[in-house]
This record gives C-alpha cells, sequence and structure tokens, in this order.
C-alpha cells in the first residue's frame, strides 16, 4: 500500500506539473524575503558590541550553512527512496540537488572564511566545525563526480544513492562537532528546542533571511530538477506538453 | 528597531573598516546565487531547444 502512494505522487511527469505552477510563488516570495532580511541585517540592526559591523555577515553565512546540511538531510531520503521503493524521481532529485548543495556548502564556507579575517585573525582553521563542513563540499562534489562517471545512468543512480547514504553520518558530526570538541567556531546560537540568544533586533532579520534563502533554493531546485528531468526523460510522450 | 544603524553612504559602505568584508561577501553571495539562476534556465532552454529539433526531425 506504502509502495502503490509513493508510487503515484513520485512519478516525474505529476512533479513537474506540479512545481511549474508553485515556482514562481516560491521564487517571489523567497526573492523578497531575502531583500527584506539582508537589507534589515545590513542597514537597521544595530552594531554588535564585540564584533563590530562585521557581524553583518552572519545574515548569510547562518542560513548557507543551515541550508547546506538541510539539502543533504533531504538528499539522503530521497537516496533510501531510491533504494528502497526504486523511485526514479529520488535519483532525479538528489542529483538536481547536488550542484544545490555544493553552491551553498561553499558560499558557508566562503563567507565563514571572510568572516574570520577581522573576527579571528585568520581565514582557516582546521577545527572540527570547519573541517567537517569542508568533508560536506567534498562529499557533494564526490556525488556529481560519481554520477557522471558511469554511462549507465540507472547504475549510476543506485551508487550515488549508497554513497549519499553513507554521507549522511557527517550532518550531525557537522551539527554537534562545536559540543564534542574545542573549536575556535562558536556554538549554535539558536536552537530549533531550547531558544535563542541573539537580541531579537538582530535574531528577526536572520530568521527572515533563513526563511528568504530557504524559498530562493527551492525555486532554484525546481528550475535544476526540471532541466534534469528534461534531459534524462526527453524521449518520453509526456515531456512534449512542456517543451 | 527600525533606525538606519548608520549617519551617511560612507559610512554604510565603511562599516568601521569591515566594509570590505562584509560587503563582498554579499557581493560574491548574490552573484553565485544570480549566476546559478542564470546557468539552470540555459539548461532548460538548451534541452527544450534539442527536443523540438529531434521532434521537428521526426
Amino acid at each position: 500500500m506504502i509502495t502503490a502512494f509513493i508510487h503515484q505522487f513520485s512519478s516525474a511527469k505529476s512533479f513537474v506539473n506540479i512545481t511549474e505552477k508553485l515556482y514562481p510563488f516560491f521564487l517571489i516570495v523567497g526573492v523578497s524575503m531575502l531583500i527584506l532580511g539582508w537589507t534589515w541585517g545590513l542597514l537597521f540592526a544595530p552594531q554588535d558590541a564585540v564584533q563590530g559591523n562585521s557581524y553583518r555577515i552572519i545574515f548569510l553565512h547562518v542560513p548557507s550553512v543551515i541550508f547546506a546540511e538541510l539539502i543533504y538531510f533531504f538528499m539522503a531520503v530521497c537516496a533510501l527512496m531510491h533504494l528502497v521503493w526504486r523511485v526514479k524521481l529520488a535519483a532525479y532529485l538528489i542529483k538536481s540537488a547536488a550542484p544545490i548543495g555544493a553552491m551553498i556548502t561553499f558560499m558557508g564556507l566562503l563567507s565563514g572564511s571572510i568572516w574570520g579575517i577581522p573576527t579571528w585573525g585568520t581565514w582557516w582553521q582546521w577545527d572540527a566545525r570547519i573541517t567537517s563542513t569542508l568533508i560536506l563540499f567534498i562529499m557533494y562534489l564526490g556525488i556529481l563526480t560519481l554520477h557522471g562517471s558511469f554511462s549507465n545512468l540507472e547504475k549510476a543512480d543506485r551508487l550515488m544513492s549508497i554513497l549519499v547514504v553513507i554521507g549522511v553520518v557527517n550532518i550531525p558530526i557537522i551539527k554537534k562537532s562545536v559540543d564534542w570538541w574545542s573549536t575556535l567556531h562558536q556554538p549554535a546560537s539558536i536552537s530549533v528546542s531550547g531558544g535563542s540568544s541573539i537580541d531579537p533586533s538582530m535574531l528577526y532579520p536572520l530568521l527572515i533571511s533563513v526563511i528568504g534563502l530557504g524559498f530562493t533554493l527551492i525555486a532554484l531546485g525546481i528550475l535544476s530538477s526540471r532541466s534534469y528531468i528534461f534531459t534524462r526523460e526527453k524521449n518520453k510522450k509526456w515531456i512534449l506538453e512542456h517543451v | 528597531m527600525f533606525n538606519l544603524a548608520f549617519d551617511n553612504f560612507n559610512e554604510i559602505l565603511d562599516m568601521d573598516g569591515h566594509g570590505i568584508y562584509v560587503w563582498s561577501v554579499y557581493l560574491i553571495g548574490i552573484s553565485i546565487i544570480f549566476l546559478s539562476f542564470l546557468i539552470a534556465k540555459k539548461r532548460i532552454v538548451d534541452i527544450q531547444k534539442k527536443i523540438n529539433k529531434k521532434n521537428a526531425s521526426s
């Protein structure tokens, strides 16, 4: 019954039909919230007492690293769906999400490095949080390279899914690295269960930036997955309705 | 909460010497996101052209 349900709602055709309508919503809301969050954070939020104005990088850095991890988690769920129920769409979504994950992880690492120069006096430190995030970036590149190295795409999908499931062990390591080891990176300032240590005047623009980047990345994911689905399913009749 | 944190445009750019770090991060970030959308859009157009060409010839 579960298998029938999953297969009914996971065809590439219905995915393209549904996301075609949702794309403008995610793009407009995402970009508007990003503009609002970043303008608020850059121009109106007060200066930090310790870090001065350099802390304003937080409004791009924190959303980037949150989605670097969330995209990988999403890929791991898709990988399980592909391995257990053989859902083709799940493999397409992994392949479409991986470049976005790599891009956003790179943005997180780069913004963190630039933030480190005025704050820590160094742009790089081999501490647990930064190193495990670098491993996440390498994982994304590895997944893309592995998939690209096979001419048999079904086999490539399967092996890519296995690698994604193995790599998911890195996500809790990134999350807990600041608690398990002594690191230069500060501990989490916001938690889902335990509130926040950030002043509301800085927290609200940060939350708006997180939601804005999330919606923008969903819009990008829709575009990326559509182009990949078109490539993989180009010989199917239903594709003609969308070109 | 909605008072501008700076007195003039030069202060906004300089941010007490941190402007170079802050603005470069946002400039790079926005460029990367914008470029990703352009690449994704171009890929869709390319594959659509390919499919249309194939259908026209068959």
